[in-house]
């Protein structure tokens, strides 16, 4: 019911051990050579080239491979080369449990195409944004994982609106907010009303009435959802190549004349409208 | 009954967990700690068997806590339950400190039943 990587569906499913699993991952570790470490293994460049390279890299925003170009201890096509080799020789997780002895070929393909099916509900539909941003496909997915989430999580009817800019983040009965952060800085929020609170603490609760539930338990049922997505977020941008790591998620009641967009921040809203009239909306303030 | 610790700053998940775990037949709760800190408390306190703990937790998480577990007991039974059980080096690292499996968030509750079945 979330979003996983391959390892994790097969332990889970208990088909593979999660020593055997270890043991995968340490071969791919031996395998997969990092560009600096492809690098020196092709005789391109010296381990103490790679390490003043590193060390401009605490003070200087950039990946290795264009630092190493602009340092002149390596050309362009030179890069090419090393990133061409990198994948020319990747060993995926599933052909490192093979060569461990954890699984046979025909299993291997076996468990993929399981898996395949079982993800096939988190593959992203395409959602338009107002703005282009370098990160646009991460946010792109993290709307179409909300909406996947709602329905799968919350079991709501909705239709989604158009993406806008925001230049204020409307007032409403409560927000739930998490922060991220990493290869991207945003902060995700959902706001909702009243009757649409209760419909989430149902939901997370399995209960079919919560008029009896004290208001931090019906709060914390909205930050848990918002734990939710952002966790499986989180684990579809690791796949996307895009480290992205969350904090514990906060609420906020923001005034009648709503939240102001912090400077330097850029506020897209996502409205979201629920079959029985309850409001929701998804706001994401992406600092770039 | 097998004695498990509940670990999860979210009041509603804890709650959740607590009465799948409380239902089952097989095993007692003992304890709900809303943080890695807590967890080791609880977990010399009341000495459970099994541990089910979250990773994203304010003050001290659930990696950090593991590790601390991991060296002051050997006997208990780490299960992480966590929305960023997707996030490969998460679940691998979890693995690493010793972890017994990871449970990605939303569960499904025969899969965590399953699980603690198979500690």
């Amino acid at each position: 019911m979330a979003v996983k990587f391959f390892g994790q569906f097969l332990v889970e499913q208990n088909i593979v051990t999660s020593e055997a699993l270890l043991n995968a991952i340490n071969l791919q570790d031996k395998n997969n050579l990092k560009l600096g470490e492809m690098a020196v293994s092709m005789g391109l460049i010296t381990l103490a080239d790679i390490q003043k390279a590193h060390n401009v890299q605490m003070s200087k925003d950039m990946r290795l491979g264009d630092l190493l170009v602009e340092m002149g201890f390596l050309t362009l096509a030179q890069v090419n080369d090393i990133i061409t080799r990198q994948k020319n020789t990747h060993l995926y997780i599933g052909e490192a449990l093979v060569q461990v002895g954890a699984l046979s070929d025909d299993e291997l393909r076996k468990h993929l195409d399981a898996f395949k099916a079982d993800q096939a509900q988190y593959v992203s539909n395409g959602i338009e944004l107002p703005i282009s941003s370098a990160n646009g496909k991460i946010w792109e997915m993290t709307a179409d994982l909300t909406y996947k989430m709602i329905t799968r999580v919350l079991d709501l009817q909705f239709r989604p609106g158009k993406c806008a800019l925001a230049t204020v983040i409307p007032s409403n009965f409560m927000l739930a907010a998490m922060d991220l952060s990493g290869d991207v800085e945003a902060r995700y929020l959902i706001s909702v009303s009243e009757g649409l609170q209760k419909s989430i603490a149902k939901a997370i609760l399995n209960e079919t009435s919560v008029d009896q539930e004290p208001a931090e338990i019906l709060e914390d049922t909205v930050m848990e959802f918002v734990n939710v997505v952002c966790g499986n977020v989180a684990a579809k941008a690791s796949q996307m190549g895009v480290i992205m790591n969350i904090n514990p998620p906060v609420t906020l009641h923001p005034p009648a004349n709503g939240l102001t967009i912090p400077d330097g921040h850029t506020a897209l809203s996502f409205p979201i409208h629920i079959v029985d009239g309850d409001t929701m909306e998804m706001i994401l303030l992406i600092k770039e | 009954m097998k004695k498990v610790l509940v670990v999860d700053d979210s009041l509603s998940v804890a709650r959740q967990l607590e009465r799948i775990i409380s239902e089952s037949g097989d095993f007692t709760c003992v304890g709900h700690a809303k943080n890695g800190a807590e967890a080791i408390k609880l977990n010399h306190t009341e000495n459970p068997e099994i541990i089910c703990m979250d990773m994203n937790m304010p003050g001290m998480d659930g990696l950090t806590a593991l590790r601390t577990l991991a060296v002051m007991d050997k006997e208990v039974k780490v299960v992480m339950v966590t929305s960023l059980g997707g996030v490969g080096d998460k679940f691998t690292e979890a693995l690493k400190l010793g972890a017994k499996n990871v449970i990605s968030k939303p569960f499904e509750v025969d899969n965590v039943l399953r699980i603690l079945r198979e500690l």
